[in-house]
């Protein structure tokens, strides 16, 4: 059982939680991806999902903003669930900004185009106005200097952080990383960490799908670790890195070489 | 406006040869152009400068041009070159196999070029020598590779055919227009030709599907 | 064995016509078949499931029927159906995009599926609509990776011209076959004919592969 004396303390705990997913199962086929997980994120909290590879922690995160669609239970934004119709889903989806592991910048436009496009396209924002904003937001993640670079011509590391200010364009409230780093090389990984740090730092709701324990030890509020499609621990990370309570989340972690 | 379709079974014995002559070109242009096809690749794949163009030159230029013209010139130029007269049905299959291994060639050379050149580095390390390499390494995977794109020539060939009815061999577009001019049933007829071309083409292209499914690699 | 290419000279107003008829009937087929093509593929990947099969039909259909089957009923057999007869030139056309939208239609499908499913993901995430997603970031990839693709669809318009000469439009093809007959210099003719047809084609495909060297990178996701 937990041996910490006082109950961990959530970020914004006296406010409504922005999200709560109530018993989420999710199926592919036969195979069970989330098997009844519940979880809620407060308002700018910074959540990492931990654990092994296809314990549903990408999954989670792809059904928060409906790109997959949930076998049972709920999914809650402000208390209001997940809408059924696309018109419904595309507006809810403004309000969350993603950031995937292969990038996925549209390659046919430079970096200042794809980082305005969905203030452009789904905001219909005045184009000035748009190519205004995306500039001072590739200002913030350092890189001005490439706005009118095509992705070809990026680093990885450079082509994630375009990424990420294409995902604050849209001003959203929530922020989901699925495994931002894990394409990147060593070298750039640290770049995107502090783009995502100084976010952090900043007050936004983050979301993190990773497997860098680091960034989860030193800058995560609340850190909750999957497996086989269910939770089997959340906690702060002083708990679940240096006290863990549960067997399989110290194996897992000692797997990664981490010792505490 | 009255049609009759009797024509057709009146003159299935014509139809049906000339079928059969499809097929058979078919069959035979594609028996000499695999051959054919592998010596011209192997020619562009030599250290041999003088090959290599020769290779290529010929690849472009029949890659290049319509087959019907083709057909037409080898047609007039064949019995200059050739002391005695030779039939439609040899013409038509010299100007099939010389086109089709053009586009043989191509696709055996992007076949073994698109095996990883670690692939074969690979079996030399081991000790193979480039012949055995080749053979027991590169060839087996690019023949994954290229048996798609020879089924889909296949059924392209086979609609080709249709071509040397201008030099009058006898097979089903021939014969076909050959009896409408004679019954004057013009819808029949040429409806006729359509549907049996449909009836031998559409099982082709299905199995070319399947082959596709069956081999085609996944990028 | 002596060669004269007098009557190709003497005549070369009328290749010359020709050869204007066979680049106005390669250019309009190779349109009409990429745009009858593209509704296709988009009915095809997001119209109603009964469409489906219909369409699927019509492709497999092109690919066992050879083009001059095509040319040829249309031409003559199909005015007996509905009454009307088509200039042979317009028969072309539509019979030529007939046979060649099936080709272009798979092309077209082939290259909005191999656009990586992550963009997909990625503009839905912003909150684009499906018809946005389509308009400004498949397609334009599509064509990007489709251009090779769209080459190889006009070096086969072109050739297709040729077989028109059955059905007697006056392209270039039908203009050697008269004054091959007309001047029994065959050989020379068709040669030169020969050479007539290498070059227009062989610019096409080059011109089209350095095209889509400069460009790839820009579909390459």
């Amino acid at each position: 059982m937990n041996d910490i004396a006082r109950a961990p303390v959530r970020k914004n705990a006296d406010q409504p939680p922005v999200l709560v997913y109530e018993d989420v199962r999710k199926l592919y086929g036969d195979f069970v991806a989330l098997n009844g997980v519940s979880l809620q994120v407060h308002k700018g909290e910074v959540m990492c999902l931990i654990g092994p590879s296809g314990s549903g922690k990408s999954t989670l995160l792809r059904c928060t903003n409906a790109l997959e669609t949930i076998n049972g239970g709920r999914v809650l934004i402000d208390g209001v669930p997940l809408p059924v119709q696309e018109s419904a889903v595309r507006k809810v989806r403004q309000r969350m900004g993603m950031v995937f592991q292969s990038f996925e910048l549209f390659p046919h436009k430079s970096a200042l185009d794809n980082v305005a496009m969905g203030p452009i396209t789904v905001l219909g924002m005045r184009e000035a106005e748009a190519k205004a904003r995306a500039m001072a937001l590739l200002e913030k993640v350092g890189l001005s200097a490439k706005a009118g670079s095509f992705p070809a011509n990026l680093s990885g590391g450079q082509q994630q952080r375009v990424a990420i200010a294409r995902a604050l364009a849209m001003e959203p409230e929530v922020m989901l990383f699925d495994e931002p780093t894990s394409a990147l090389d060593p070298e750039t990984v640290g770049e995107v960490l502090s783009v995502m740090q100084k976010l952090a730092q900043e007050g936004m709701t983050m979301i993190v799908v990773t497997h860098e324990m680091g960034f989860a030890r030193r800058v995560a509020d609340w850190v909750v670790v999957f497996e086989s499609g269910a939770i089997i621990e959340q906690g702060p990370p002083a708990q679940i890195f240096e006290q863990p309570t549960v067997e399989r989340t110290r194996d897992f972690l000692g797997h990664l070489g981490w010792n505490g | 406006m009255t049609f009759d379709w009797s024509v057709i079974w009146t003159h299935r014995q014509a139809l049906l040869e000339g079928a059969a002559l499809t097929v058979g070109l078919t069959v035979l242009t594609m028996l000499l152009a695999v051959p054919g096809g592998t010596m011209l690749a192997l020619m562009r794949l030599s250290s041999n400068k003088l090959l290599q163009s020769a290779s290529l030159g010929f690849v472009e230029f029949f890659r290049n041009l319509p087959l019907i013209l083709v057909i037409y010139w080898v047609f007039y130029v064949m019995p200059m070159a050739v002391e005695f007269q030779l039939s439609p049905l040899v013409t038509a299959l010299v100007a099939l196999v010389l086109n089709i291994s053009a586009y043989n060639a191509e696709t055996f050379r992007a076949g073994i070029n698109s095996i990883r050149k670690g692939q074969l580095e690979a079996a030399l390390a081991m000790g193979m020598s480039r012949r055995q390499a080749m053979f027991k390494v590169v060839i087996p995977q690019a023949g994954r590779r290229i048996l798609p794109v020879i089924a889909s020539t296949w059924v392209s060939l086979f609609k080709d055919t249709s071509l040397v009815s201008v030099i009058a061999v006898s097979e089903l577009a021939y014969s076909a227009m050959q009896i409408r001019a004679q019954t004057f049933r013009v819808l029949e007829m040429l409806t006729a030709m359509a549907v049996l071309y449909w009836l031998m083409g559409y099982p082709q292209a299905k199995l070319v599907d399947w082959i596709h499914r069956k081999y085609g690699v996944k990028e | 064995m002596e060669f004269d290419f007098s009557p190709i000279a003497d005549n070369w107003r009328f290749f010359a016509s020709g050869l204007g008829v066979t680049v106005a009937l390669s250019l309009i087929s190779a349109v009409t078949s990429i745009l009858a093509g593209l509704v296709i593929a988009l009915l095809r990947l997001y119209g109603p499931g009964w469409l489906r099969p219909v369409l699927v039909f019509y492709i497999d259909s092109m690919r066992a029927i050879p083009v001059l089957v095509v040319l040829v009923w249309m031409y003559f057999a199909f005015p007996l159906l509905v009454g009307f007869t088509f200039s042979p030139f317009w028969a072309a056309v539509i019979a030529l995009t007939l046979h060649i939208a099936a080709y272009a239609a798979e092309v077209i499908r082939a290259g909005i599926e191999s656009v990586r499913p992550g963009q997909t993901r990625a503009a839905l995430a912003l909150g684009m609509s499906r018809v946005q997603l389509l308009r400004k970031v498949l397609l334009p990839q599509a064509t990007i990776r489709m251009l090779p693709a769209f080459g190889s669809i006009l070096t086969i318009a072109i050739k297709d011209t040729a077989i028109a000469t059955v059905i007697a439009v006056p392209e270039l093809m039908h203009r050697a076959e008269t004054v091959a007959g007309q001047s029994y210099r065959p050989v020379e003719v068709f040669t030169a004919v020969m050479v007539a047809y290498f070059v227009i084609l062989f610019p096409v495909t080059r011109g089209i592969d350095r095209l889509y060297h400069r460009v790839a990178h820009l579909g390459r996701s």
